[in-house]
C-alpha cells in the first residue's frame, strides 16, 4: 500500500493539465496561482483539503489529484469546510488546512456560512472567484453584479448595487480579508498568506467571465481594478491581524481537559408505597414559583417507593411568565399512555394556574373521587370534586406554596410516605 | 450504592438519545435551538464539552447538518437534532450525505405541522416527509423509539447502522417521547457497543477509490478526509473514484448501489416488537408514542376477553415487510394507529396487506388515547 505521506508528490495542480474553462477565463489564473501558493506554504498534499462549491470554479477538484477534495452543494462549501476544520483542529489537531473555492453565486447563497466561519474564526481559507455572474447556468446576474451590468436576467441593466463581501467579512471579524485581481502578479503570495493565517481568511479574486460578461458590458481586464474602486470596493489586503485564537485553539484551551458534567440522579427503592393502581396528579401555578420542581420531587419520591412515574411540564412559549403546569402519573406498573384523563388530584396555587386549568376544562370532568387542593386566595372552581383551600402562599410564600400543598396531599392520601418527598427535597 | 435493587432516574427521551449517542462514541454534535428537540442539544453540549469533545452551536439547521457531515468526513461520529421546520432545511444536506456516503445521525423530534405549526404539541406527521425527501427516492433508515429506554437503544442502533451502511440515519421521535420525564431503569441500559466505520485501504499497487465496491450491495471501505489516503468526495453523480462522469455505466452502478446497499440488508434492519395471540383476528400496528396507547388498548381488550395481536414497529424504514406480512397472515383486520391526519404510515403498509380490512386510527393535536384505539378494534 502506498500512502500519500510516504510518497509526497511534487505537484498539487495536475501537471500540464488542460483547464476546463473558456478561453481567457480568470479561473485558470486563479488555479495556477493557488498551485503556486500551495508550493509556497510547503504543505504536504495530504494536509490540504480542497472544498469546492457549485459553478465553473467547482470543476477544480479534479485538477488537484493529490489533495483531499470535497465537492459540495451550492453555497454550502464553507459550512462543510467548517465541519471538517473544527473536527480536525479540536479532535485531531493534525494541522489539516481547508481551502474553499467558491463563486459569487455560491458566496451569496452561502453568506451565512461565510459570516459564521468569520465570526468563529474557523481556520478556513475561502477563495471567492467573483466574475459578477452565474457563468455555468448562462450568465445570469448575481448579488455581485455592478450597477447597469447587462446579463440575460438584467437585459436593460442591473439596478441593484453589488455586495461588498469583503466589508461584510471585516465587520464579521474576519481576520484576513483581501480583494485582488486574478491577474495580480502577487496573487499567489496573498493566497499563501491567507492559507498560512491561523484563522479565517477570505480572498476575493475579481475576474472576468469571457463568455458572458465581456460582450455587452464595457469591462476589460485592465479596467477591472478601477471599476471596483469606482463602486467603492477597495482593492488589496483589507484586514490582516491575528488578534484572537482560531475557534479550534480557543475550544481546546477551554474544554481540552474536559469539565464537570451533571449526571442523572440515580435512585433506588427505599420506601414502600400504598399506591395500588395508576394515579394522575396535576400541579398548577405560576412560572418561576417552583411548580415543576415540586412535581419533579413527587416523581422522584415515587421512584424511591419503587413506583413508575412520568412527568409532563407545560408553560406558555415565553417560558418565564404566565402559568406553569405539571402532570405526574404514578403507577406500580409500567406506564404506557402518559396523559391524565381523570386526575385523582389537582393542586393549584396561583391565579395563572387556575386560569389555565379552567381554560383546559380540567375541573369539569372531575368526579367526587378526586380532590382539589388550592390556595385560599383563589375562587372555588365549578366541580364535583372535593375542594380544600388553605393559605399556602400566605404561610409559606409563593415559591414554597406548591411543595407545601403537595406535602399536605401526600399526608392526606397516604399514597407515598412524606419522608420520601422530604428525602428528594434534601438535595 | 445502597442495595442491589435497580437504579432509576427521571429522564426524558431527549436526554436518553444524547446518552445513547455518547455511548455510541459520538464525538461531534452541531445544534440549533428548536422545541421540542433542544433537550438533545443541551445534553450533547454538556456531555461532549465535559469530555473535551466537540459540541458546537450552528447559525441555522443547514449549517448544523453540514458541520456534522464535514466532521464525519474527517472521521468522527456526528449527530444533530431538530424538529419539522429544521428538518425541512436539512433535507438538502441529508441528500448530500446519501450521495457522498457519509455516516451521520439526525434526531427528528416531531411537532405539529405544517410550517412552524405547534412548537409544544406532539405529532407523528413527518413520517412521509422524513422518508421520501430525496430526489430519486432513496431509502433513509428511520428508527422510531417509543420510550426513553428505546431512545437510548435506538440511538446506539442509529449510529451502528449509519456507520456500517455509510449513510444518514434518522431517529424519529416526537414531543411526547422527547420531553416527558419518565422513570428509567439505568441497570437495563444496553451494554452493547455501537459499530464503527472501518478503515479504508487501497488495493495493492493502486490508489484508494473513495466509493469502491465489488458487489453492488457492498459498502465502500471508508477513509477519512485528512487521513493518509487521498479522498475524493462529491455530491454530484460520480464513478467509484468520486469523479464526475455523466451517463457512464460505472456512475449509474454507483447510483443504484446507494439504494442496493440498504435494500440488500433490509431484513437485518427490520426491528419490531410483537405481542401476538394465536386466536387473534385483529392485528394492531403502531409506533412511537402511539404504540404506548396501543399497548394499553390491547391490555384492556384482552381483559375484556378479546383476542388481539399487536406490533410496535421500531424500524419504520426500510419497512419491515416480511414481519408485517407474516403477522397479518392469520388476521382479517389490521388497525393502524398514528398521530397524523391521513394515516401516513398506513399508506405505506396498505399495499402489503391485500384482502385485509384496514382501519386507521388518526388524530392531530393531542396523543391518541387507548380508548380511541379500543373503539377501532
Amino acid at each position: 500500500m502506498t500512502t500519500m505521506t510516504e510518497q509526497p508528490p511534487v505537484n498539487y495542480l495536475r501537471e500540464n493539465c488542460t483547464m476546463p474553462f473558456c478561453k481567457g477565463c480568470g479561473h485558470s489564473h486563479v488555479l495556477r496561482k493557488l498551485d503556486e501558493a500551495l508550493r509556497e506554504t510547503g504543505l504536504q498534499p495530504d494536509r490540504i483539503c480542497l472544498v469546492t462549491d457549485i459553478g465553473c470554479i467547482g470543476l477544480a477538484d479534479a485538477l488537484f489529484p493529490t489533495l483531499h477534495t470535497v465537492h459540495t452543494t451550492h453555497g454550502r462549501s464553507t459550512a462543510f469546510a467548517t465541519g471538517i476544520e473544527l473536527a480536525d483542529s479540536v479532535l485531531n489537531n493534525s494541522g489539516l488546512k481547508t481551502v474553499v473555492l467558491i463563486g459569487d453565486g455560491g458566496a451569496m447563497i452561502g453568506l451565512l456560512h461565510l459570516v459564521n466561519a468569520a465570526l468563529m474564526n474557523a481556520d478556513v481559507t475561502v477563495i471567492l472567484c467573483n466574475n459578477f455572474l452565474f457563468g455555468m447556468t448562462g450568465g445570469q446576474h448575481s448579488a455581485f453584479s455592478p450597477l447597469e451590468f447587462i446579463t440575460p436576467t438584467t437585459p436593460m441593466g442591473n439596478i441593484v448595487p453589488p455586495l461588498d463581501l469583503c466589508r461584510v467579512m471585516v465587520d464579521a471579524n474576519g481576520e484576513f480579508v483581501a480583494r485582488k485581481l486574478a491577474t495580480d502578479p502577487d496573487l499567489s503570495g496573498t493566497i499563501a498568506r491567507a492559507i498560512q493565517h491561523p484563522g479565517f481568511a477570505l480572498v476575493e479574486v475579481v475576474e472576468l467571465c469571457t463568455e458572458h460578461a465581456v460582450e455587452k458590458n464595457e469591462l476589460s481586464g485592465r479596467s477591472l481594478s478601477e471599476a471596483m474602486e469606482r463602486q467603492g470596493h477597495s482593492m488589496g489586503i483589507l484586514s490582516e491581524k491575528a488578534l484572537r485564537p482560531s475557534f479550534g485553539t480557543a475550544y481546546r484551551d477551554k474544554f481540552g481537559k474536559g469539565c464537570t458534567v451533571s449526571m442523572p440522579r440515580l435512585l433506588q427503592q427505599e420506601y414502600t408505597a400504598r399506591l395500588k393502581d395508576r394515579t394522575g396528579i396535576i400541579l398548577a401555578g405560576s412560572a418561576g414559583e417552583r411548580v415543576q420542581s415540586a412535581a419533579r420531587a413527587l416523581a422522584e419520591s415515587a421512584i424511591l417507593c419503587g413506583l413508575h412515574c412520568t412527568q409532563k411540564n407545560d408553560n406558555p412559549v415565553t417560558q418565564g411568565s404566565g402559568f406553569s403546569i405539571s402532570e405526574v402519573v404514578l403507577s406500580p406498573h409500567e406506564i404506557n399512555y402518559t396523559a391524565i384523563e381523570n386526575p385523582s388530584a389537582i393542586i393549584v396555587v396561583s391565579e395563572d394556574g387556575m386560569h389555565e386549568l379552567i381554560q383546559q376544562k380540567r375541573f369539569e370532568h372531575l368526579t367526587s373521587f378526586s380532590l382539589v387542593l388550592m390556595d385560599d386566595s383563589l375562587p372555588k372552581p365549578k366541580t364535583k370534586a372535593d375542594c380544600i383551600a388553605a393559605p399556602f402562599r400566605k404561610e409559606f410564600g409563593p415559591k414554597k406554596a406548591a411543595v407545601k400543598a403537595l406535602e399536605m396531599y401526600l399526608r392526606r392520601s397516604g399514597i407515598i410516605p412524606v419522608e420520601a418527598l422530604a428525602q428528594t427535597l434534601l438535595r | 450504592m445502597k442495595s442491589l435493587l435497580p437504579q432509576y432516574a427521571l429522564r426524558t427521551g431527549n436526554q436518553m438519545i444524547a446518552e445513547g449517542a455518547i455511548r455510541s462514541g459520538c464525538r461531534f454534535f452541531a445544534g440549533y435551538p428548536i422545541t421540542p428537540a433542544s433537550g438533545i442539544y443541551h445534553r450533547m453540549i454538556e456531555l461532549l464539552q465535559g469530555q473535551g469533545d466537540l459540541a458546537v452551536s450552528a447559525p441555522d439547521e443547514i449549517s448544523a447538518l453540514a458541520y456534522c457531515v464535514g466532521a464525519s468526513m474527517r472521521g468522527y461520529k456526528s449527530m444533530t437534532a431538530t424538529s419539522g421546520p429544521g428538518w425541512a432545511l436539512m433535507v438538502e444536506t441529508l441528500q448530500y450525505a446519501v450521495m457522498t456516503e457519509v455516516p451521520v445521525v439526525i434526531a427528528v423530534v416531531q411537532r405539529l405541522g405544517p410550517s412552524t405549526g405547534g412548537a409544544t404539541q406532539g405529532a407523528q406527521g413527518d413520517i412521509l416527509l422524513t422518508e421520501f425527501c430525496t430526489s430519486g427516492g432513496y431509502t433513509i433508515p428511520v428508527l422510531a423509539p417509543s420510550t426513553p429506554l428505546e431512545c437510548f437503544e435506538l440511538s446506539m442502533l442509529a449510529f451502528s447502522w449509519s456507520e456500517i451502511l455509510r449513510t444518514p440515519v434518522v431517529l424519529l421521535t416526537d414531543k411526547e417521547v422527547g420531553m416527558t420525564l419518565e422513570s428509567v431503569n439505568y441497570d437495563a441500559l444496553a451494554t452493547l457497543e455501537a459499530a464503527s466505520r472501518g478503515t479504508g485501504k487501497a488495493d495493492p499497487g493502486k490508489a484508494y477509490r473513495t466509493y469502491n465496491f465489488e458487489g453492488i450491495e457492498d459498502i465502500p471501505p471508508f477513509a477519512e478526509v485528512g487521513g493518509p489516503l487521498k479522498v475524493t468526495m462529491t455530491g454530484s453523480a460520480h464513478n467509484k473514484s468520486g469523479l464526475l462522469k455523466k451517463n457512464d455505466p460505472e456512475t449509474l452502478e454507483v447510483l443504484l448501489h446507494l439504494e442496493e446497499k440498504i435494500r440488500h440488508r433490509r431484513d437485518g434492519l427490520a426491528l419490531v416488537k410483537r405481542d401476538f395471540q394465536t386466536e387473534a383476528d385483529t392485528l394492531v400496528i403502531s409506533f412511537g408514542i402511539t404504540a404506548r396507547a396501543m399497548k394499553d388498548a390491547v391490555g384492556i381488550a384482552r381483559r375484556e376477553g378479546r383476542h388481539v395481536s399487536s406490533m410496535n414497529i421500531l424500524t419504520l424504514f426500510p419497512v419491515p415487510e416480511k414481519q408485517i406480512i407474516r403477522a397479518a397472515e392469520r388476521v382479517s383486520k389490521v388497525v393502524i394507529a398514528e398521530e397524523n391526519m391521513s394515516g401516513q404510515y398506513r399508506s405505506v403498509l396498505a399495499p402489503l396487506l391485500p384482502g385485509k380490512k384496514i382501519i386507521g386510527v388518526n388524530k392531530i393535536g393531542s396523543m391518541i388515547t387507548p380508548h380511541e384505539i379500543l373503539d377501532a378494534l
